[in-house]
C-alpha cells in the first residue's frame, strides 16, 4: 500500500542517515574540534563571530563555545578532575584564577608556544594563563527616561527610581564586583560585608528586578524594565549597539575591575589547539578587533592603541588601565558561598 | 468502541527486550539516586538522612518545594478552564473540523518548548504585546510586569502544556454516548444541566487524566520556570540543577530530586483517587 | 430507550396540555445551548489564539530587518535566515539532535512495538505492573531521571557520550510509542488474529501480514511523537549532553539566557515550520489526529 511503502521508505532513509553520522570515520566533518568555554553577552559574541573564523582561518579547526560562568567552570572542571574535562580552554575571572590553579583544574601556559604572549605587556603575562581583558563595572542608565546622568552609586538610592533600579545576583562577576566595592564605600572591608547588606536592604524598595544572570539582564534592559544599575563597560557598548537607550557612566568614587584570562585545562584533550586558540585571542590583530564597537573588549596587548570610547571614560593611557583599582580575591573567595547564600535569602523582591 | 479481547498471556517475552532496559537504565538509576541521598557528605561512606533533615530543616527548601506545588496546581486549573471548552467544541464538531482543531492544539507541543517560551519573552516583555494589547483595552494604564513573575510563569505553563490536558479530555469525551445526552434532554434537563450531571462526571475519566500529565508536566518544565521566571524564582527543577552542576554537591541534589518525585507522585496518587469513584460512569470497563 | 423517552416527553401522547407550557421550557432550553455554546465558543476562541499567537509572533519577529525582538517588527528581511548559514555551531547541535533522535526513535519503535504486543493483550498482574512502569516516565519527573541517569553513569566510570544520550531518551519517549500502540492493538478485531493462526500462518507470518499493517498508523504516530520528543527534550538532556555532545535545544537555551540574538527567532521559525511540515506528513501518512484524540 501507498503509505506502508512511504513509512517503510521513511524509516529506511532514516536509519540511513543515522547509521552514516555515527560511524567514526565519517562522524564528523574531517576538521578537528576544539571545545572552549565563553562568558555570556559580549564575550560570547565577540568569540563568535570574530574569534572562531580568526582560528579557523589558522588552523583549521572549528571550535564549540560553551557558555558558563567562571564559577559553572570550576565547578564542571571539579567534577570531572582526574578524567576528561567537559571543554580545554577555560575563561576564568581574577578571583577564580586562585581556586583553579590551587586545585589543579588547569595547566601553566606553555608561553614558550605562544608568539604573541610575549606582545602582551607584563602585568598582563601571567604563567597560569595570559590576561586577555581588562573589565570594569559603574552605572549604566537610560538617557531617555533619565535626563541628568548619575554620579555615584548612591544616586542609586533616589526615591525617583522606586522600582527601576536592577541588580544581578551574585554568581556572576558583576554582581559580587559590585558588591564588594559597595562594601568599601560603606566603610567594610574584604572580611566584613555587613555595611554592604545593610546598604542593599536600603535599596531594596527601589530595586526593580534581580536578574540571575546576564541574559536575563540584558533582556531587562531591552524590555526596559529597569533604568539604572551597576554594569560593565562593554556590556552597555554591545547594548548601545543593538539599539537599546543605554549609556555608561563613571562614578565619582571611580572605576573598579577585575581581569580576565584564557587557561589551558588539565588533561584537555586537544592541548596544542587549546594554545592556538588562547594565542589567538593575544594576537594584536585580533584584539584591536574586539576594541572596536560594538564588544570595546579593553585589550591587553602592548601593540593595540586605546579606542575613542575607551579613551573617553576608562582610560587615557595604556598606563592608566594597570591603576584601575581591583580587589583582594584570596580574601573574598573564602566566603562566596557565603555571601551567595546571604543575598538570596535576604536581597528578595 | 473497544472490542472484548481473550487475554493472551503467551505473548509476554516481547516485552522482556523494553523491561530489561527499564530495569538497568530506568528503575537502576532511581535506587543509586535514593542510595546517593542517604550520603551524608560527598565523601561519607555512611548512610545517613542527613540530607534529608538538611532539607526539611530549612524553610528555604520547604519554600521551593510548595512554590512549585501551588504554581503546578494554578496552572492545571487554568488548564482545565481554558482546555475543556476546546476539547469539548472538539468534540461536538464535524470530522474534518476535529482534524484541524487538534492539529492547531497539538502543533504548540510539537514545536520545541525553548521556541516556545521564548515567544512569550517576546510577547510578556514591558514594551511587548501583551502590554501593548492590554493598554490598548484601557485595561491597564502602566505596562505591567509579567517576565519575570510568577504570573507570567503561570500564562506561559498554561500554553505550553495545555494539549496535554485537551487530548485525553477529548478522547474521553468522544466516547460518551451521544444517547446519553439526547435522553438528559429529552428528559427535560436544559443544556447546562445536561453537562454538569451527565458531561462532566463522564469525562472526569479524561480529566483526570489530563490533570496528571499537566500537573507533572508544569512542575518539571525547567525550561519555562527559568526563562520566564529568571533565576530569582527558584522551583525545585531549577534547585535541583543549581546544587548538581553549580554547587557540585550531588547527595544534596539526589536528595531534593527523591523529595521532588515522591511529591509529585502523592499528587498524582490523590488525583487518581479523586478519579477512581467516578471511573464506574465511564463504564468502559478498564 | 431513546424512543420511549421521547415519547413520554412529546406532549402529543400526554393528553390535552395547553399550548403554553412547552413554550416557555423550549424557549429556556434554546437559551440554555446557545449560552452554553457561545460560552464555550469564546473560551475555546480564546483559548485557540492563547495556543497559537506565539508561535506565529515567533514566525514574524524573526523576519525582522532590525537585531532588536520586538513585536511588530520594525522592517522585514531575510537576514537572519541567511545569518543561520554561519552558524557553526548552531548547525553542530542541531545534527547532534537529529542524530540523536533518529536512533532513538528506531529504537523505540522496535522495543516499543514488541512491549505493546507483549503486554497488551495480556490480562496479567506482571503486564499491568509493565504497564505501569512503561508509562512512569512520562509522569516521574524526567529532571530527576535526568540527574540520575547522571550519578548512575559516573558510577559504572563512564561519561556522558551521544550513545548514552540515545539510552536516555529512548527510556523517557518510548511511552509515546507505547501509548499509540497499545491504543491501536485495542482497535484491532482478535478475530483475525485466530483466522490468520487456523489458516495456517505462523506467529512471524502473523505478525507482518495481519498485525503490522492493521497497527502500522499507530506506530508511526508514536514513532513521530518520540521523534520530536527527542528532538526538544530538555531535561535528560540537561545532564546527559556535555559541552562536547551539544544538542540543539539546549544551546537554545542558553542562547537565550544570555544573549538577545535574532538567530534564535530565526532558527525558531525553521523548526515550527519543519514541525508543521512533519505533522502535515504524520497526519497524512499516520491520521496523527486520530491517533492522538483515540
Amino acid at each position: 500500500m501507498g503509505s506502508d511503502v512511504s513509512r517503510r521508505h521513511f524509516l529506511a532513509a532514516g536509519a540511513g542517515a543515522g547509521l552514516y553520522a555515527l560511524l567514526p570515520a565519517h562522524a564528523r566533518a574531517q576538521s578537528k574540534t576544539l571545545v572552549a568555554a565563553t562568558f555570556p553577552g559580549t564575550w560570547n559574541e565577540a568569540h563568535r563571530n570574530l574569534l572562531a573564523p580568526y582560528f579557523r582561518k589558522r588552523t583549521g579547526a572549528s571550535v564549540t563555545q560553551s557558555i558558563q560562568l567562571a564559577t559553572e567552570q570550576i565547578a564542571k572542571l571539579e567534577a570531572a578532575k582526574g578524567g576528561r574535562p567537559p571543554f580545554d580552554v577555560a575563561i576564568l575571572d581574577e578571583p577564580q584564577v586562585y581556586d583553579a590553579a590551587k586545585q589543579g583544574l588547569i595547566d601553566e601556559y606553555p608561553a614558550a608556544k605562544s608568539p604573541n604572549f610575549k606582545d602582551l605587556f607584563p602585568v598582563y603575562q601571567d604563567k597560569w594563563g595570559p590576561k586577555i581583558s581588562l573589565q570594569v563595572i559603574g552605572i549604566g542608565y537610560n538617557p531617555k527616561k533619565i535626563k541628568t546622568p548619575p554620579t555615584s552609586y548612591d544616586d542609586l538610592l533616589n526615591p525617583a527610581y522606586k522600582g527601576r533600579v536592577g541588580l544581578t545576583a551574585l554568581n556572576s562577576q558583576l554582581g559580587m564586583a559590585f558588591l564588594a566595592e559597595l562594601n568599601r564605600i560603606k566603610g567594610g572591608n574584604e572580611t566584613n560585608f555587613e555595611p554592604a547588606f545593610k546598604a542593599l536592604k536600603a535599596l531594596l524598595p527601589n530595586v526593580g528586578a534581580v536578574a540571575a544572570n546576564l541574559g536575563a539582564y540584558a533582556t531587562l534592559w531591552q524590555q526596559e524594565q529597569v533604568d539604572i544599575a551597576p554594569y560593565n563597560f562593554n556590556f552597555v557598548q554591545t547594548l548601545k549597539a543593538k539599539g537599546v537607550p543605554v549609556e555608561f557612566v563613571v562614578p565619582d568614587t571611580g572605576l573598579v575591575g577585575w581581569t580576565t584570562s584564557l587557561h589551558v585545562t588539565k588533561n584537555a584533550v586537544e592541548p596544542d589547539l587549546a594554545v592556538a586558540y588562547i594565542d589567538s585571542h593575544l594576537a594584536a590583530d585580533m584584539q584591536s578587533e574586539m576594541e572596536k564597537p560594538p564588544y570595546d573588549i579593553i585589550p591587553t596587548n602592548s601593540k593595540v592603541p586605546l579606542t575613542s570610547a575607551i579613551m573617553q571614560t576608562v582610560a587615557k593611557t595604556p598606563a592608566d588601565l594597570s591603576k584601575i583599582r581591583g580587589f583582594d580575591w584570596t580574601k573574598i573567595n573564602p566566603q562566596r558561598t557565603a555571601l551567595i547564600e546571604r543575598f538570596n535569602r535576604e536581597i528578595k523582591l | 468502541m473497544v472490542a472484548i479481547t481473550m487475554p493472551r498471556d503467551d505473548e509476554w517475552p516481547l516485552a522482556l527486550p523494553l523491561a530489561a532496559l527499564f530495569v538497568v537504565c530506568f528503575v537502576a538509576p532511581f535506587c543509586v539516586l535514593l542510595a546517593l541521598s542517604l550520603h551524608a557528605g560527598t565523601d561519607a561512606r555512611a548512610f545517613s538522612i542527613a540530607q534529608y533533615a538538611k532539607f526539611f530543616g530549612d524553610t528555604f527548601n520547604l519554600g521551593i518545594l510548595w512554590s512549585t506545588t501551588w504554581l503546578a496546581i494554578r496552572a492545571t486549573l487554568v488548564c482545565v478552564v481554558f482546555g475543556y471548552p476546546i476539547a469539548w467544541v472538539c468534540s461536538r464538531a464535524p470530522a474534518r473540523w476535529q482534524s484541524v482543531l487538534v492539529f492547531l492544539v497539538v502543533l504548540p507541543i510539537l514545536t520545541s518548548v525553548v521556541v516556545r517560551t521564548f515567544a512569550w519573552i517576546v510577547i510578556l516583555g514591558r514594551e511587548g504585546v501583551m502590554n501593548d494589547v492590554l493598554r490598548a483595552l484601557s485595561i491597564v494604564d502602566e505596562p505591567i510586569p509579567l517576565l519575570f513573575t510568577e504570573t507570567g510563569v503561570i500564562v506561559v505553563l498554561a500554553q505550553v502544556q495545555m494539549p496535554l490536558m485537551v487530548l485525553p479530555l477529548l478522547a474521553t469525551l468522544s466516547r460518551i454516548d451521544p444517547n446519553l445526552g439526547d435522553a438528559s434532554a429529552a428528559l427535560g434537563a436544559g443544556a447546562w444541566r445536561t453537562f454538569f450531571r451527565v458531561t462532566l462526571p463522564l469525562s472526569t475519566p479524561g480529566l483526570v487524566a489530563g490533570c496528571i500529565l499537566v500537573f507533572s508536566a508544569c512542575a518539571t518544565a525547567f525550561v519555562t520556570q527559568t526563562l520566564i521566571g529568571g533565576a530569582r524564582l527558584v522551583y525545585m527543577p531549577l534547585h535541583i540543577y543549581q546544587q548538581a552542576i553549580g554547587a557540585n554537591n550531588w547527595p544534596f541534589a539526589a536528595a531534593i530530586s527523591v523529595v521532588f518525585t515522591v511529591a509529585v507522585m502523592i499528587v498524582i496518587y490523590a488525583l487518581n483517587r479523586v478519579g477512581g469513584t467516578s471511573k464506574a460512569y465511564a463504564g468502559d470497563g478498564r | 430507550m431513546q424512543a420511549t423517552a421521547a415519547e413520554a416527553a412529546s406532549p402529543a401522547t400526554a393528553g390535552p396540555l395547553p399550548d403554553v407550557a412547552p413554550a416557555p421550557r423550549a424557549q429556556r432550553a434554546t437559551w440554555d445551548a446557545r449560552s452554553q455554546r457561545i460560552l464555550f465558543g469564546l473560551l475555546t476562541g480564546i483559548a485557540v489564539v492563547f495556543l497559537i499567537g506565539p508561535t506565529i509572533i515567533v514566525l514574524l519577529t524573526s523576519f525582522t530587518a532590525t537585531e532588536s525582538l520586538r513585536f511588530p517588527p520594525q522592517g522585514y528581511s531575510l537576514r537572519w535566515y541567511k545569518a543561520l548559514l554561519d552558524a557553526d555551531q548552531m548547525q553542530a547541535a542541531a545534527w547532534n539532535s537529529l542524530i540523536v533522535a533518529v536512533w532513538t526513535t528506531l529504537i523505540c519503535v522496535v522495543l516499543g512495538t514488541a512491549g505493546a504486543l507483549g503486554i497488551a493483550r495480556s490480562a496479567s498482574r506482571l503486564a499491568r505492573v509493565g504497564d505501569v512502569l512503561f508509562m512512569s516516565p512520562l509522569i516521574l519527573p524526567a529532571l530527576a531521571f535526568g540527574f540520575a541517569a547522571l550519578v548512575y553513569i559516573h558510577l559504572l566510570g563512564l561519561h556522558p557520550s551521544l550513545p548514552l544520550l540515545v539510552v536516555g531518551h529512548v527510556v523517557v519517549c518510548v511511552p509515546f510509542v507505547l501509548r499509540t500502540t497499545i491504543a491501536a492493538l485495542a482497535q484491532v478485531e482478535p478475530a483475525l488474529f485466530d483466522a490468520s493462526a487456523s489458516l495456517g500462518a505462523g506467529r512471524l507470518m502473523t505478525f507482518r501480514r495481519v498485525t503490522l499493517p492493521l497497527i502500522g498508523r499507530g506506530i508511526g504516530a508514536g514513532a513521530f511523537l518520540a521523534f520530536v520528543a527527542s528532538f526538544d527534550n530538555v531535561p535528560v538532556s540537561l545532564f546527559l549532553a556535555d559541552e562536547r555532545t551539544e544538542v540543539l535545544p539546549i544551546h537554545l537555551w542558553q542562547q537565550i539566557d544570555t544573549n538577545l540574538d535574532v538567530r534564535t527567532a530565526a532558527i525558531s521559525g525553521v523548526i515550527i515550520v519543519v514541525t508543521i511540515v512533519l505533522m502535515v506528513l504524520a497526519e497524512r501518512f499516520a491520521g496523527l489526529s486520530r491517533q492522538l484524540a483515540r
